[in-house]
């Protein structure tokens, strides 16, 4: 034991800078996974991270006015209670547009509570000084198209009219989004909700509980109903809000879940390879351990024991690396994705640090136990594994390629293992790299040519006070607008299903919406409908079949001709032509219009075009561009790269100190012999560098056939259907090689070039 | 400069065991190797005796297979057949980790290229065999500055192994060899690298350490080097040529009460 721990102490401090890059190695991989784990929870599940920066309450309870709310925050499992806040039922309009909308005014203070509190996105909080500021909630600003400085009027439900002004915009996890929870929130100072309604009894009391143990909403709801009698109107829990924000942008969550698993499998591959490879160099100081007296298993153990302990060192400082920036991440959240950043739940952190740390092991356990099992005889007798000269070597010779390559090359594979090893530490990285290059590529697709993705129409217009002919009129005299297309929205109920499905009427059958058809086509008469994946596999249906619908009651026969991509209404949606509903004698909705754009013709120009024509009574609204929530992934992609790159890095690396002083051995005989330092240089280079083409090549090809493949398998999974994804572009990928082979010579040239110029007397010497 | 002790004797090896018995013993020991061009019988049957406090070199041209038979007889390979006696026990179809155990106490090797552990210090190289032969950490750390000491490399002792001399570095290697206090000493063409006053340094040790109790087994193509031995062993092509006496070995007790004379 004693010997044992002289030699560990003695190995690190000999070669530190090894033993740093292996714990530096773990600690990279880990550190990259957690946030790439933490940056796609928040993507994916993006009310956990809001409740965390929230601090929000686990259940809201609405109570009747006057209700004395003290007891609640003594109830068992309350942790805190929030409020109470008196809250009004209202009605807004903003600017000089007749919509309305109904919302809950809430009262609240300029000090922002400890318990929900809204996270500020733009502008500013309530004020003092500002009595006439309001704060609206993110998702209701949106939908009611307000911004920070917009004027509103609050109409209370007695008629009392107060005007306000937009102070700031917030995001809060205490209620769900806005129009699938109505009606809006809105914050303002107590002295405005009063204004709005003076009278005590038309107000209500909401107060927050946050919970020890979130699971026990139902007994502390019991807990309060008991306390408070007769006082409780009603009450939503966190899952209620959970399950209203999660909707979740399919496309963003499954490319960044495919991303992390894979990057997992290089990431690991290429710690195996630090660790092993360091090993490896060890082995000759291992076998003359053995002839003082060190049994195997004390060898396994001693070298498994130093490699755990760096593994251990390396994951405390890649979960601390972590840590810190997912703190600095969410203390200066912008807008946007990055926003929502929470810390990562224990059960993440445990499986990557203890993947990284089986990884680690694994790759020490295999070759020390070959060590361990070869008998000490190879301490003084070093077998460096080498045959004649293969039947390939002897062939690249006689084509006169530069003997110094073929030799450099040869030597590469004189360790099979390792060089395998090298090769797919190298080439699954490459595949990353490859796959992110189409998925930038389908991202720069989707952006440049939004029809892909069934969003030709850049605006919608809603008549609004005009008549259906006074709108199409306008929009007709409008130079900017290319086309215009009918659409009605329905909802249906899914044959044999419980749920409600969205349809569109998009279109008529004679001039169908411009949808991107995946597979089949368009509707051209009455009857004919596409759908997307998710609507035909809910329903088992293929394209040419029938399906038979309840439309507004009435039933309707459609005969779908084709499958579209649509990424919306959860993957799940039925187009027909507007005329079809007519001819079924279906009751039509009221038509809006869908107008696709000349090209080149910003949506935001047309907008404003057309209100200021319109005198601001039409309603014009873009179409909502997943893209911008894409915005996202082209830094992450960027970032992925880095990472990956230095991931295959660090196996060529290893590949180049591994087996070095083997081929420096032959070298030394080829220099005696004549080659000149300029061809030893050539010849270590080439060994390194073949690894790279390979694993390279390997990787761009397997790459390439994946990429596509995989961004429609998982939109198959998630609905959307396939058809989706581009392949990555050849130049990329070539760039992406060549960048690979480069880094494989620059990291074998400098001990290359001291091999060099090494005398051959010394390069002889045993020593 | 090495010091003599004021008795005259260098007191390396305390090993007292009864005069004259057998130590080391092979029977009909044979080794084969598969190599590309076919099995190459390095050693075939041979039957070799080293009794304790013997000097015995086995001598022979280069391939006559003594390395492998040294190799062999230290368990650092195991043999293809044949038996191997050391100290009254069978051992040669022990496992690698018994073998490990038993060279930890009673076995040291010296070889030709030295072979020091480059990572570890040069105190570090000598206490390593000290305290894997089972001493504690106080007792390694004295026998090591009682070996350095002896031959007088205190001064180097915190030095790594590359900022030696050759033959500082296997003055090192002998040390290191002995601070276990083995009953056998396995040594493999130790003065092969070495320069001849080198040589005669390392020489003398060997034949101290020899008179303070310690068997030894020199593996060696020099007729010269072989000279320094009690008996002397020819092998060729593997098996046993000759074996000759040149000097009697001890036949009495070598302990305290020992006197012995230096011979140069």
């Amino acid at each position: 034991m004693r010997a044992a721990l002289r030699w560990i102490r003695a190995d690190l401090r000999a070669r530190p800078g090894q033993a740093l890059a292996v714990a530096c190695v773990v600690a990279g991989v880990v550190s990259a996974l957690l946030l790439s784990a933490t940056l796609f929870e928040g993507a994916a599940n993006p009310w956990r991270a809001l409740f965390a920066q929230t601090n929000g309450a686990d259940v809201w309870l609405r109570l009747q006015p006057g209700t004395h709310t003290a007891p609640l925050a003594r109830l068992d499992g309350v942790e805190q209670m929030a409020g109470h806040y008196q809250a009004t039922a209202a009605t807004i309009a903003v600017g000089r547009g007749s919509q309305t909308a109904p919302v809950q005014l809430w009262a609240m203070r300029p000090v922002p509570p400890a318990v929900g509190r809204p996270l500020v996105r733009q502008g500013r909080w309530l004020t003092a000084a500002r009595p006439r500021g309001v704060v609206l909630e993110a998702s209701f600003a949106q939908a009611v198209h307000a911004s920070v400085g917009s004027a509103i009027a609050i109409d209370g439900l007695d008629g009392n009219s107060v005007s306000a002004t937009v102070a700031g915009i917030a995001s809060t996890s205490d209620q769900g989004l806005y129009p699938d929870q109505t009606p809006g929130l809105v914050w303002a100072m107590p002295g405005l909700v009063k204004a709005v309604e003076p009278v005590n009894q038309h107000t209500v009391e909401m107060v927050g509980l946050r919970l020890t143990n979130p699971a026990d909403t139902g007994f502390v709801v019991q807990q309060a109903v008991t306390q408070l009698p007769g006082a409780v109107i009603s009450v939503w829990t966190w899952s209620d809000v959970k399950r209203s924000v999660d909707g979740g942008n399919p496309l963003l969550g499954l490319l960044l879940a495919m991303f992390g698993l894979v990057a997992l499998g290089g990431a690991l591959l290429a710690i195996g390879n630090a660790a092993g490879g360091r090993v490896l160099v060890q082995v000759q100081d291992l076998a003359m351990l053995k002839t003082l007296g060190f049994t195997p298993r004390q060898v396994i153990g001693m070298v498994v024991a130093e490699h755990a302990a760096l593994a251990v060192l390396g994951e405390a400082m890649g979960i601390a690396v972590a840590r810190l920036v997912t703190a600095l991440l969410m203390q200066h959240a912008a807008a946007g994705a990055l926003a929502a950043v929470a810390p990562l739940e224990a059960g993440w952190v445990t499986a990557v640090a203890g993947g990284t740390g089986a990884a680690v092991l694994l790759a020490t356990v295999l070759p020390a136990w070959r060590a361990g099992r070869v008998w000490p005889v190879a301490a003084v007798r070093p077998s460096v594994p080498g045959k004649r000269l293969s039947r390939l070597a002897r062939a690249a010779l006689l084509t006169h390629l530069p003997p110094a390559m073929v030799l450099g090359a040869r030597a590469a594979f004189t360790r099979r293992l390792p060089a395998a090893l090298t090769i797919a530490g190298v080439a699954l990285p490459t595949v990353m790299i490859t796959i992110g290059i189409g998925f930038w590529a389908t991202l720069d697709n989707v952006q440049r040519d939004p029809a892909e993705i069934g969003l030709a129409a850049a605006l919608t217009v809603r008549p609004g006070e005009f008549g259906q002919s006074r709108t199409l009129s306008i929009i007709s005299a409008d130079r900017q607008v290319a086309a215009a297309y009918p659409l009605a929205t329905v909802s249906a109920l899914l044959p044999g299903e419980t749920s409600t499905i969205t349809t569109l009427g998009a279109g008529t059958s004679a001039r169908p919406y411009p949808f991107h058809v995946a597979q089949g086509r368009l509707y051209h008469a009455p009857g004919e409908a596409v759908a997307s994946q998710g609507l035909l596999d809910a329903v088992h249906l293929r394209v040419g079949e029938y399906l038979r619908m309840p439309i507004g009651g009435t039933p309707v026969i459609f005969h779908v001709v084709g499958r579209i991509i649509e990424p919306e209404y959860d993957g799940q949606v039925l187009a027909y032509g507007t005329d079809t509903l007519a001819q079924a004698g279906a009751v039509t909705p009221p038509l809006s219009y869908g107008l696709v754009l000349r090209p080149g013709v910003a949506a935001a120009a047309a907008a404003d075009y057309l209100l200021r024509v319109s005198g601001g009574r039409l309603d014009v609204t873009p179409a909502a561009d997943p893209a911008a929530d894409l915005g996202i992934v082209r830094p992450m992609l960027a970032a992925m790269f880095l990472v990956l790159a230095l991931i295959g890095l660090t196996s060529l690396l290893t590949a180049s100190a591994v087996g070095f002083r083997d081929h420096l051995r032959d070298v030394a005989a080829l220099r005696a012999m004549g080659l000149t330092p300029a061809q030893v240089t050539v010849s270590l280079v080439a060994r390194t560098a073949v690894l790279a083409l390979i694993a390279a090549a390997l990787g761009a090809a397997a790459g390439f056939g994946l990429s596509s493949r995989l961004i429609n398998l998982g939109g198959q999974v998630y609905g959307i259907g396939a058809g989706l994804g581009s392949p990555p572009s050849a130049e990329a990928t070539l760039v992406a090689a060549a960048v690979a082979v480069t880094a494989a010579a620059a990291v074998a040239l400098i001990p290359a070039r001291r091999a060099a110029s090494t005398s051959v007397a010394r390069m002889l010497d045993p020593q | 400069m090495i010091r003599p002790a004021a008795s005259g004797r260098l007191r390396i090896a305390d090993q007292v065991t009864e005069p004259g018995r057998p130590l080391l013993r092979s029977v009909g020991l044979t080794k084969a190797f598969k190599t590309d061009g076919g099995v190459v019988h390095a050693v075939r049957g041979v039957d070799l005796q080293v009794r304790t406090g013997e000097f015995v070199a086995v001598m022979g041209p280069s391939g006559s297979g003594k390395s492998t038979l040294l190799h062999v007889l230290g368990g650092l390979e195991p043999a293809s057949s044949g038996e191997i006696w050391l100290d009254g026990q069978r051992v040669d179809a022990l496992s690698q980790a018994k073998w490990a155990i038993l060279r930890r106490r009673h076995i040291g090797f010296v070889f030709q290229f030295f072979n020091l552990i480059s990572s570890m210090s040069v105190a570090d190289n000598v206490e390593v065999a000290a305290l894997v032969g089972g001493a504690s950490r106080r007792g390694a750390r004295a026998r090591r500055e009682e070996l350095l000491g002896e031959l007088g490399l205190t001064a180097k002792a915190q030095a790594s192994p590359a900022q030696l001399s050759g033959g500082e570095q296997q003055r090192v290697a002998v040390a290191r060899a002995l601070a276990h206090r083995p009953s056998l000493l396995l040594t493999d063409e130790p003065t092969g690298n070495l320069d001849s006053s080198n040589t005669a340094v390392v020489l003398r040790l060997l034949r101290r350490s020899h008179t303070g109790g310690l068997a030894i087994l020199l593996v060696t193509h020099d007729a010269r080097v072989a000279s320094t031995a009690d008996r002397v062993v020819n092998l060729f092509d593997g098996m046993i040529a000759d074996d000759t006496v040149v000097r009697p070995a001890p036949l009495y007790p070598v302990g305290a009460s020992g006197v012995l004379e230096l011979r140069d």
